[in-house]
């Protein structure tokens, strides 16, 4: 009954599509003039080596465009950007930018998604891009038209799952974690093929009952541990091992129900990215009552310790204290106090263990204890400059009152064990320091005012910039060597997000997402008049 | 009731009602209605006479509210959907309705469909023999995509029946020029230097344009690089589908495209008739 398609369509038929494929050799290689994954690169650095904008001429930054996000309430996506298209990600949703202007190709919007938690960005490899849904789908779509290709779940919100993490693209497959762990769930990483969406692996982060570790716990709280593993982690090439960091245990704030270390909450773990097996972790809080997740960026570092090159993982970890632990085997190598308001341990053994101080765990009335529960660092972004050899870290100062609970742990309520507080609105503030990483000795430090409610954190480039959402809704740049402030815009916003940068047609830009909007600064250059071509307006 | 409070206006409520195809007593349970075609026919030819004067001739609103968007029609059960119709709105200008209890029923299988998404539907059809026709001799393929495979220039139609009514999918295969989806406006630029491309305006201003041509390139031009641009009053899509598909070809598309998801989750509503 149906005639031939009309001839054009026919011809269409043979044209090819020329879309770029990103491969796994172009995100090894990164970030170049695009930013091809969550951390800009796989070791968590966070340093670009685009350098057209520098010390000299980043008083001339100005914005270039801002994209509202419609619906947005407290973005938290770090864009990715590739091949002059930046992909944002809000809740259940993904638009697609031209990356010069800001003008939207495509925006794709989940269908049957009723949960909406925050959500931290999107993975691109071949010709497509992924994201997670708040309900914890996986979900692959075209790059070039937002065309859905699949939608896998990979966690039950039932359980009491949600998820917000941005995946992370290794060769043939994404690696992709959960979030829940403040009500109780139990914790996991997985693997996903990048092609299928099936799943490749799954590693639980609370060990089975009798297996390794399970007597770091209680029968009430064994099944709904927490440890949640919502932050990207970094990846090792020749190892071909991730790293990834695990999250608090469950009740956060009540330890009663839950004796032991509580392995592998607040945790680093290395896995065989292949097998999924772990090779080595390294606990930073042993049964932590204050919420001090690990979920801060673990950096892959080659520096010099006692005459030697080692290769390392650092993170400045959210419960005070900095961490060198040695790549391969997971030993501590050093450690120190990173901020001055530390009172629940008087420092590290040697194996990395804090000296806990007694009588600094919440209590039903009330415990002023250093840092706070957001903590002294948190998931903010770090970034580290090779030509400074500096580690910059946003960096918290403030106390909270704990407050614990006994009560009958009940998973999937919001039951946490209780919680904290500040003790005045005027205590606490964020500081940009900047640390050697082999020493962890303290170089610079930039103050900052505002409420203390921001979750912005660093980008370092080659043209000697530290750039840095502040906590009074600022786009700020630093100059990476001393610290001293060179520009700041006033993006009327709070920021939750870290700034990335890209290039395009030579000209460098930074892109920072604030609470609902995207801005996108770039040098000063005069404006091209502009004349729209004959028939724009006749439609 | 609360739900749609003020969503519906009925005027002409006094409109003398032909009966219509459908009409034989069902009990009044809404599953018998609901998803029905032969209900949904019957109370659009009811929608018709009393209840377009307000909500339009679609159902896209005019003095009263649109039907086919307002989250209020799409959450209501179905049992609250006939309670409105039947009650009206006190205090506002929805008057009860004159139509015996079947026809509103029929009336709210119509307003139903307006929004409903085509999955829960149960289009009626072979949809095998869809999906070979879409795959094969109707060239959908050329344009859209379905999890990723097919051509570039029109919409993705992965999660369509979870996305769009039956009513509009039925539009869109048979009166493809009588609305464009967003970022799908036809068009032919030809840049300063003469070169010619067809396909796709995702986004145009004043200032710069954003083009997907047929091969799934992306051109992004400043409006000076553009001589002319030309919007086509035609979609890219064949409008002769009415002609070329029989009835049934037809109605085995409309039964393959309805049920398009990339849920496992989505099935179609439980009870409905086949």
């Amino acid at each position: 009954m149906i005639r031939a398609a009309s001839s054009f369509l026919a011809a269409w038929l043979a044209a090819a599509p020329l879309a770029s494929q990103v491969r796994y050799e172009d995100i090894l290689a990164a970030p170049g003039e695009d930013w091809l994954t969550f951390m800009g690169d796989y070791s968590a650095n966070r340093h670009s080596p685009l350098r057209e904008i520098d010390k000299s001429n980043v008083a001339n930054l100005v914005a270039k465009w801002v994209y509202h996000v419609p619906q947005a309430t407290a973005l938290s996506s770090y864009p990715i950007v590739h091949d002059g298209v930046m992909y944002v990600t809000n809740s259940n949703e993904m638009h697609a930018l031209e990356a010069a202007t800001g003008r939207p190709i495509w925006v794709y919007l989940h269908p049957g998604v009723e949960m909406q938690r925050t959500n931290r960005g999107a993975a691109i490899l071949g010709e497509r891009i992924y994201f997670v849904t708040s309900d914890c789908q996986l979900v692959a779509l075209n790059r070039i038209t937002g065309a859905a290709i699949f939608a896998r779940r990979y966690a039950n919100p039932d359980d009491g799952y949600f998820c917000s993490v941005a995946p992370v693209a290794i060769k043939d497959r994404l690696i992709v974690g959960v979030s829940g762990g403040d009500s109780g769930i139990r914790g996991f990483l997985a693997a996903h093929s990048a092609e299928s969406g099936e799943q490749l692996w799954k590693l639980w982060t609370i060990p089975g009952e009798g297996e390794f570790g399970a007597d770091t716990w209680g029968p009430k709280t064994l099944p709904w541990g927490g440890a949640g593993t919502w932050m990207p982690g970094s990846y090792d090439p020749d190892l071909n091992w991730i790293f990834w960091p695990t999250g608090n245990p469950w009740p956060d704030l009540y330890g009663g129900d839950r004796p032991g270390d509580n392995l592998y909450s607040d945790s680093v773990i290395a896995v065989d990215l292949e097998t999924g097996e772990m090779q080595w972790y390294f606990q930073f809080t042993p049964h932590d009552v204050w919420d001090w997740d690990a979920q801060e960026p673990p950096l892959l570092l080659e520096l010099e310790i006692g005459g030697q090159m080692r290769r390392v993982v650092v993170q400045a970890n959210r419960n005070g204290f900095y961490y060198v632990l040695d790549r391969l085997t997971g030993e501590f190598i050093r450690g120190n106090a990173f901020v001055d308001k530390l009172t629940w341990a008087s420092g590290l053994d040697p194996h990395g263990r804090p000296k806990k101080i007694p009588g600094m765990e919440p209590s039903p009335d009330g415990k002023v204890v250093c840092p706070t529960m957001w903590g002294a660092a948190n998931w903010m972004a770090d970034s580290y400059n090779p030509d400074t050899g500096l580690h910059y870290v946003m960096t918290m100062e403030a106390c909270d009152i704990y407050t614990s609970s006994a009560r009958e742990p009940i998973p999937k309520i919001g039951f946490a064990g209780t919680g904290a507080e500040r003790q005045s609105r005027l205590d606490g503030q964020f500081v940009i320091r900047a640390f050697d990483p082999a020493t962890g000795r303290r170089v610079w430090e930039y103050p900052l005012t505002g409420p203390t409610a921001s979750w912005a954190g660093t980008l370092s480039t080659a043209g000697g910039i530290l750039f840095s959402g502040d906590d009074d809704k600022h786009l700020i740049a630093l100059d990476a060597v001393t610290g001293k402030h060179l520009w700041h815009f006033n993006v009327g916003q709070t920021v939750n997000a870290s700034p990335i940068t890209w290039a395009r047609n030579g000209k460098q830009y930074v892109t920072i997402v604030a609470q609902t909007d995207v801005f996108t600064f770039g040098l000063f250059s005069p404006a091209r008049s502009s004349v729209a071509p004959e028939g724009l307006h006749e439609r | 009731m609360k739900v749609l409070s003020a969503l519906f206006l009925i005027a002409a409520a006094s409109a003398e009602v032909p009966p219509g195809p459908g009409m034989q007593a069902k009990g009044g349970a809404p599953g018998r209605f609901i998803g029905d075609p032969m209900a949904i026919e019957a109370g659009k030819e009811s929608y018709g006479l009393v209840c377009s004067g307000c909500h339009g001739v679609t159902g896209e609103g005019g003095r009263g509210p649109n039907l086919v968007t307002a989250p209020g029609v799409q959450k209501a059960s179905d049992q609250e959907l006939f309670g409105v119709i039947k009650d009206g709105i006190p205090g506002s200008d929805m008057p009860p309705s004159p139509l015996d209890e079947e026809r509103i029923w029929q009336l709210a299988a119509f307003v139903r469909s307006l929004s409903a998404p085509a999955i829960s539907q149960n289009v009626p059809g072979d949809r095998d023999a869809g999906r070979m026709l879409f795959y094969g001799d109707a060239g959908c393929t050329n344009c859209h995509m379905i999890r990723g495979e097919g051509g570039y220039l029109g919409p993705d139609l992965s999660n369509l029946g979870l996305t769009l009514s039956l009513g509009r999918i039925r539009e869109g295969l048979l009166d493809p020029n009588n609305r464009f989806a967003k970022g799908f406006d036809p068009v032919v630029v030809t840049l300063t230097d003469g070169t010619r491309i067809e396909g796709v305006a995702k986004n145009y201003s004043n200032y710069a344009l954003q083009i997907l041509d047929r091969a799934g390139r992306l051109h992004f031009l400043a409006s000076d690089d553009a001589a002319a641009i030309e919007f086509l009053v035609d979609s890219w899509m064949p409008a002769d589908y009415p002609h070329t598909l029989s009835g049934d070809e037809i109605q085995n598309m409309l039964a393959f495209l309805s049920r398009l998801s990339l849920s496992s989750d989505a099935t179609p509503r439980e009870g409905a008739p086949q």
